[in-house]
């Protein structure tokens, strides 16, 4: 404790002025909150300059809207394949998009444990997991399946490994945060029960990090759904691969209609994914702590299996399996002697959730395991070889201005997208909306340009606008609304809400609070879902590029294409450079902001 | 309302609502039969009828959950009541606009168990938060408050002994000092009631005892009315003109201090039989 309350003096009057200067009001200025202001101002300087130097203006777009009409005429009627001839690849893109998340979830559930600072092993492993999970992330999927193409030839396998790795880089990552964000409580009590490494990590974290785990493989399902559709453009079987040879042989009818089909199938996921995730994890769509509530709920389910085995046992049931048993206890042995829970209609729900998603991983593991692959012509060391050294292939120049081009793209898209998805995302926020009605509709509005993937916008705004940056900056930006919208408005409804209720309490208003209690606890969160929207940006208009809309994508495709292996490693190692130094300027940001 | 001649020297109160008096002279808060049910469960309030005058110190006790919190937020209408009246200062709370409402508010201070500080801003930008009722724009930032509430926040700051602190982050203070710049940033507002929700229940006995002491010297002098939420019987008989015990929501007993013993005061928190309520005041 430091000074004691002076001795209360008499109130002057509020708002009478102060004779002479007085005390000062006002802070003084400090460099670190000065320099952070400079590089927000600098980020925000460099967006608006690629937003003009790529000439995305009201005239720009007044121009394409001519095209557009154009573009209907070309694109309708939609020519839809009948049902036998469609079923085969959308069947196959979603056995390997199940394939892939599977391995991702298999190979980044140890690596998260061992990148995670409360659970690591040690030092050495902490930072060989970091490493391994931040590789995966720097090397794209395409990048992976040109790779894997040369020792595995074409077919579904390739598929798998080239997303299913990728994708440790984001599941990992999540899931070693998760990880880290548990309440080490429950952990400790079970070592106090002289409980081994293993079964700490079983019984202790893993019903905390659970619904995470679940609900991040899911979100990566989504993912790489949409990623299924470009990995379709380099050569991976399914229904990328048919819109692809559509659009090859400029049959938009047929094309569109198949994007209309993903599209389609993207919604579809997102609903089975909405139930499987209110079917395996009851609660989660609270909000503030609803991932807390349920690891609290779900402990004592745990707890009651295990409580109840050692109770058969003739064990004592008490203190051993830490704050769980009172209540484990109880439910676990009434008068009838049950030892495991009732069959409610929940469980039954749940189980038959369960045994679905099992049924449905193990039929495409199955149907990508048998399908016949063509033989790849390379060893893998050999294969890898032909990626090294990075070569420029003597279009130096002409990479560079690609990189730029693809920066350029992503600062005018991430500024375009925040321009549109911050005052959708914070009015689709609860506690800020005027109206439940209000946040239900931009909550609505979010998901639904969620559901449109960006390689569909991409491709749409090409057809439409031409090929180049253009069409790249605005698929991103319409894109960002789904992400940066739903993270804007997460973020605000998890503020505290204590400061808003004390605000208004001092009879502040709905504005008022939002400014002064929200805002100020949302803020850092916005600076760093602006940084990962650009990082996110970065990458995608890389791959974007890949169909035609503008940067360095372009010359990646066309590296690989005449397999100039040298020039994509070249290619994949310039944008790594770039997001990397994207991601260390968040890391600053962030420090100076919270 | 006449009878509150602190009224009488700040401006800007509301007229209209003082037309509108209650009968009972002095009267400042009034519960009359008020329920407050969440959903299906057993109300937080159940048939609340309990009145406080003004200048008077009302120590509420119960345990956990037996609706002091949801008492105290009915007072300046955080919560509406199912059913019943709540009249305050004149405004019937249930019936008030939201308008009326935020007029209200600016009249009743607020110090809660959690301090509830807007963590990343300065100390005394959440000191100025006190003066946001009286203030039209919604504001982000210091340099926004008129330099006059500034002052007065820097003024009220020195009072509860932190104006050195006024510009550090309000989340790098202890537990103790930020419960203490909540009470600066309710003195802002210049309240005629200050509703304090167990005010010392997260603090350490030190923290507690200077800021108890704060609480006690400030609605001394400002001769506040005060509803206050305690756990502590001996402060609670020692401070309090009156004592109200509250189970499951309904009140169990409501007696002035003057000739209460402490352990007939315990009595709100036995577990078993309800004691017949003693005499209202």
């Amino acid at each position: 404790m430091t000074t004691a309350p002076a001795p209360p003096s008499p109130n002057a009057p509020l708002g009478a002025p102060a004779a002479g200067p007085g005390p000062r009001t006002l802070p003084r200025p400090r460099p670190a909150s000065a320099a952070a202001a400079l590089t927000g101002a600098a980020l925000l300087a460099a967006a608006v300059w690629s937003l003009i130097d790529l000439r995305i203006n009201p005239a720009t777009l007044a121009d394409s809207a001519g095209n557009a009409a154009d573009f209907l005429s070309r694109m309708l009627p939609l020519d839809f394949p009948p049902l036998a001839e469609l079923a085969p690849p959308l069947l196959e893109t979603l056995a390997i998009v199940t394939a892939a998340t599977v391995l991702s979830v298999v190979l980044s559930t140890p690596l998260a444990v061992w990148a995670a600072g409360n659970t690591a092993p040690g030092r050495p492993a902490r930072a060989a997991a970091r490493a391994a999970i931040v590789v995966a992330r720097a090397v794209p999927d395409v990048v992976l399946a040109v790779l894997f193409f040369r020792i595995l030839g074409f077919g579904a396998l390739t598929g798998v490994l080239a997303m299913g790795l990728h994708s440790v880089g984001m599941v990992g990552k999540l899931y070693a945060d998760a990880v880290e964000q548990i309440d080490e409580g429950p952990r400790a009590a079970l070592r106090a029960a002289g409980a081994s490494r293993l079964q700490e990590l079983v019984g202790g974290v893993l019903p905390q990090v659970l619904p995470s785990f679940i609900a991040t493989a899911l979100h990566r399902f989504d993912v790489n759904l949409r990623i299924s559709v470009i990995l379709g453009f380099v050569g991976v079987a399914g229904i990328g691969q048919e819109i692809s040879h559509a659009l090859g042989r400029l049959d938009y009818q047929r094309g569109m209609a198949l994007a209309v089909v993903v599209l389609a199938l993207c919604v579809a996921v997102e609903l089975v994914s909405v139930a499987a995730r209110r079917a395996l994890l009851p609660g989660t769509e609270q909000r503030a702590g609803g991932l807390v509530r349920l690891a609290a709920r779900l402990a004592p389910a745990l707890g009651a299996r295990r409580a109840g085995a050692r109770d058969a046992a003739g064990a004592p049931v008490g203190t051993a399996a830490g704050g769980a048993d009172p209540r484990a206890a109880s439910a676990a042995a009434p008068a009838s002697g049950r030892l495991t829970p009732r069959w409610t209609a929940g469980r039954v729900r749940r189980a038959a959730a369960v045994a679905a998603a099992g049924a449905a991983v193990l039929a495409s593991v199955a149907a990508v395991a048998t399908e016949a692959q063509a033989a790849g012509s390379r060893a893998p060391l050999e294969a890898l070889a032909l990626f090294w050294p990075p070569e420029t292939g003597g279009i130096g120049d002409r990479l560079l201005e690609g990189l730029l081009l693809t920066v350029q793209i992503a600062f005018a898209a991430t500024l375009l997208g925040a321009l549109l998805a911050l005052p959708v995302g914070v009015l689709a926020a609860r506690n800020v909306a005027p109206n439940s009605g209000v946040a239900q509709t931009c909550r609505m509005f979010i998901v639904v340009v969620r559901g449109v993937p960006e390689l569909i916008l991409a491709i749409v705004f090409v057809v439409m606008i031409g090929l180049g940056p253009v069409a790249g900056t605005l698929a991103l930006a319409i894109g960002a609304v789904g992400l940066l919208g739903k993270l804007a408005a997460d973020s605000v409804e998890e503020v505290d809400p204590g400061p808003e209720r004390a605000l208004r309490a001092v009879g502040a208003s709905g504005p008022q609070v939002f400014l002064s209690a929200t805002l100020p606890q949302a803020l850092p969160a916005f600076v760093g879902h602006l940084l990962y929207q650009l990082d996110v940006n970065i990458r995608s208009a890389t791959v974007l590029g890949i169909v035609g809309a503008g940067g360095i994508g372009y010359e990646l495709l066309n590296a690989a294409r005449v397999q100039e292996f040298g020039t994509v490693t070249l290619i994949t190692l310039m944008v790594f450079a770039v997001v990397m130094a994207v991601e260390a300027l968040a890391v600053r940001l962030r420090r100076v902001a919270a | 309302m006449e009878a509150d001649s602190r009224t009488e020297d700040t401006e800007g109160r509301d007229t209209a609502a003082e037309a509108a008096v209650a009968a009972d002279e002095g009267t400042v808060v009034e519960f009359d039969a008020v329920t407050k049910a969440f959903g299906a469960d057993a109300p937080a309030l159940d048939e609340v009828s309990l009145t406080a005058r003004a200048g008077e110190v009302v120590v509420l006790l119960g345990l956990s959950g037996s609706g002091k919190s949801t008492l105290l937020r009915h007072v300046d209408g955080l919560q509406a009541p199912t059913s019943g009246r709540v009249r305050v200062l004149g405004t019937d709370v249930g019936a008030a606009s939201s308008r009326e409402l935020r007029r209200l508010r600016r009249r009743v201070g607020f110090v809660f168990q959690q301090f509830h500080l807007v963590g990343p801003l300065t100390v005394l930008e959440n000191v100025c938060h006190g003066a946001l009722g009286g203030l039209r724009a919604p504001r982000l930032g210091l340099p926004l408050y008129p330099r006059t509430v500034r002052r007065a926040a820097l003024e009220q700051l020195g009072r509860v002994g932190l104006a050195d602190r006024a510009f550090q982050r309000a989340d790098t203070l202890s537990g103790g000092q930020q419960q203490r710049v909540a009470v600066a940033r309710a003195l802002l507002q210049r309240p005629e009631i200050l509703l304090a929700d167990e005010p010392v229940a997260s603090l350490d006995p030190e923290s507690a005892h200077q800021v108890m002491e704060l609480i006690r010297a400030v609605a001394a002098e400002e001769r506040l009315t005060v509803l206050c939420s305690l756990h502590q019987v001996d402060l609670a008989l020692s401070w309090g003109d009156r004592v109200v015990g509250l189970r499951s929501g309904r009140v169990v007993m409501d007696a002035p201090t003057a000739g209460l013993g402490r352990d007939e005061a315990m009595a709100v928190y036995s577990r078993v039989g309800a004691p017949a309520p003693a005499p209202v005041a």
